[in-house]
């Protein structure tokens, strides 16, 4: 489909530019964002965009800008990403060692079974790729990673936890991810790994920062 | 350099936080916008204390704070919940200002007409900033006091000077919380997906607003909304005032401590001079939504912003007063 342009309240509109999840609809995302941050310097009353999985959420201030302008904004970026804009930064690479299973993944053997694999295909199934940050969300720190292996998609839990411990990490859907703090969860808990997702004191706060890549890797 | 403290915590009361005007632009950190659930209120209340109007005040839920004055200072009351001086029996209503003297115990336990208070004090509550704000992240726990609520012996400080803390007497000349009334909206991005009949059932229930609602949203209760099923949609960015649909079919909407990005349809946008409103809608209270057009969200702001800007220029015409009118939001 073509890029979607619908107003979301009086005070933003949405950018559609795919209906599904994938490594590359979250970089046309923020390609597109960064477009738009660009041209918030002529237009100071557009508010920082939200690049999510396949869109861009671009509030602005109703006092200071009308919705036409905001649209006329977001065409003109559109027209700069679709030939080919930059990514906001340099991505980085991060590796995150993690503890599978036991207590660390309490998901990792259901998880297994459902998918008809063993739990230690499980583990590398999931260590083995190499992941993009596709986008930040749902807490402070919590990057969204894809795409997970073909195999290793499941559903989420039909009833969140209410408390997921601090640097779990877990997949839903084509999606995986690190718990930054404890908080209530539907991802499946495939382990846990020790490093500080969050900190607010640093710069950037986020260890994660999207299009950067990510690698797990299996502590025995 | 920290400000003289000026109050202390006896009992914190149902959740009494730090907040200010937020973080807004830190959705790429995962971080939300945060901030007073009610900045209206809050830039009254800060008006009346003589600050700007995003300084950091206390926001008060339902059943507020029992605070001790540690110095003669003048306080400023907005919101929907009052209280009384209780070593004198004097009542203190929100829209005004009063002065404690050391001492005094201040006990902001009602009446209540709405969800939430906001008390300041002169040169705004004394914390560190943390990413640019005063606000407690409570999901993330930072900002404000050590990202926790206020809790019994903690001690507060103002950021005015102790020669700078008493302002004469004055109350705020209008209402001194947004009026009540049915949250206006514009249909959702995914209104046409779900269906007519999908936002005309919003539109028709008078909803309950659920006792397990927080900072983070408002949950509904009443019929759920019929239709086909729900299917959970890509991520996607939202605001506060966010209308979403569930699987369950029990609207949702997203307040200020919203996620950044969420992904269940949006039936409805509440408008930007409604969402203070949403803030001030207690559990157990009824809520109704009706429909509008860009053209009278637009209206309704800027009467917002005429009023606000009235009642600044009333009160600075009593004293020294500097602008307080800062932004329209």
């Amino acid at each position: 489909m073509g890029p979607r342009i619908v107003p979301f309240g009086d005070a933003a509109l949405l950018v559609e530019l795919a209906d599904t999840v994938s490594v590359a609809n979250a970089r046309r995302a923020r390609v597109l964002a960064a477009a738009i941050e660009r041209a918030r310097e002529q237009e100071p009353g557009i508010d920082a965009p939200v690049a999510a999985a396949a869109s861009v959420l671009v509030p602005f201030d109703p006092a200071r800008t009308q919705a036409d302008t905001a649209r006329e904004v977001v065409e003109a970026a559109l027209a700069v990403a679709s030939t080919g804009g930059a990514e906001p930064h340099a991505a980085s690479l991060h590796e995150l060692a993690v503890a599978y299973g036991g207590d660390d993944g309490p998901d990792l053997e259901l998880v297994a079974v459902e998918l008809g694999l063993r739990p230690d295909e499980v583990i590398e199934l999931h260590a083995a790729t190499e992941y993009e940050v596709l986008f930040l969300g749902f807490a402070p720190g919590f990057a969204y990673l894809g795409e997970v292996h073909a195999r290793l998609i499941v559903p989420r839990l039909a009833t969140p936890r209410v408390r997921v411990p601090a640097g779990s990490v877990a997949i839903s859907g084509p999606m995986t991810a690190v718990y930054p703090q404890a908080s209530p969860g539907g991802w499946r808990i495939l382990g846990r790994t020790d490093a500080r997702m969050f900190d607010p004191g640093a710069t950037p706060p986020a260890r994660l920062r999207p299009g950067d890549r990510v690698r797990f890797v299996p502590r025995r | 350099m920290s400000g003289p403290e000026v109050l202390e915590v006896v009992d914190p009361g149902l959740l009494t936080t730090i907040q200010d005007g937020g973080r807004p632009g830190m959705a790429g950190e995962g971080i939300t916008g945060g901030g007073a659930a009610d900045r209206w209120s809050m830039a009254i209340a800060n008006a009346l204390a003589g600050n700007a109007v995003d300084a950091a005040a206390l926001e008060l839920t339902i059943a507020g704070p029992t605070l001790v004055a540690l110095a003669r200072v003048t306080v400023g009351l907005a919101g929907g919940i009052g209280g009384r001086v209780a070593n004198t029996g004097v009542a203190v209503a929100p829209g005004t200002t009063f002065t404690l003297q050391p001492g005094d115990t201040l006990l902001l336990d009602g009446p209540a007409t709405g969800a939430r208070g906001y008390l300041a004090v002169p040169g705004g509550v004394d914390v560190p900033e943390v990413l640019g704000s005063r606000s407690t992240a409570l999901g993330a726990k930072f900002g404000g006091l050590e990202g926790r609520p206020l809790a019994r012996g903690d001690r507060l400080r103002a950021g005015a000077p102790a020669d700078e803390l008493t302002l004469p007497p004055r109350s705020w000349p209008g209402d001194p919380a947004p009026t009540p009334g049915p949250i206006r909206v514009l249909p959702g991005p995914h209104a046409a997906y779900l269906g007519t009949e999908a936002l005309d059932a919003l539109l028709a229930t008078a909803w309950s607003v659920s006792t397990s609602s927080d900072r983070v949203g408002l949950r509904l209760e009443g019929p759920p909304i019929a239709g086909g099923p729900v299917a959970e949609l890509a991520s996607h960015g939202v605001v506060a005032g966010t209308v979403q649909l569930p699987p369950d079919r029990l609207p949702i909407v997203l307040l200020v401590d919203h996620q950044p990005t969420g992904g269940y349809p949006v039936i409805a946008v509440a408008i930007t001079a409604d969402v203070d409103r949403l803030g001030q809608l207690a559990p157990g209270s009824s809520v109704q939504f009706q429909a509008t057009t860009p053209e009278a969200a637009r209206e309704a702001m800027e009467m917002r912003r005429f009023l606000f800007r009235a009642g600044a220029d009333e009160l600075r015409e009593n004293g020294r007063w500097d602008d307080l009118w800062l932004s329209a939001r």
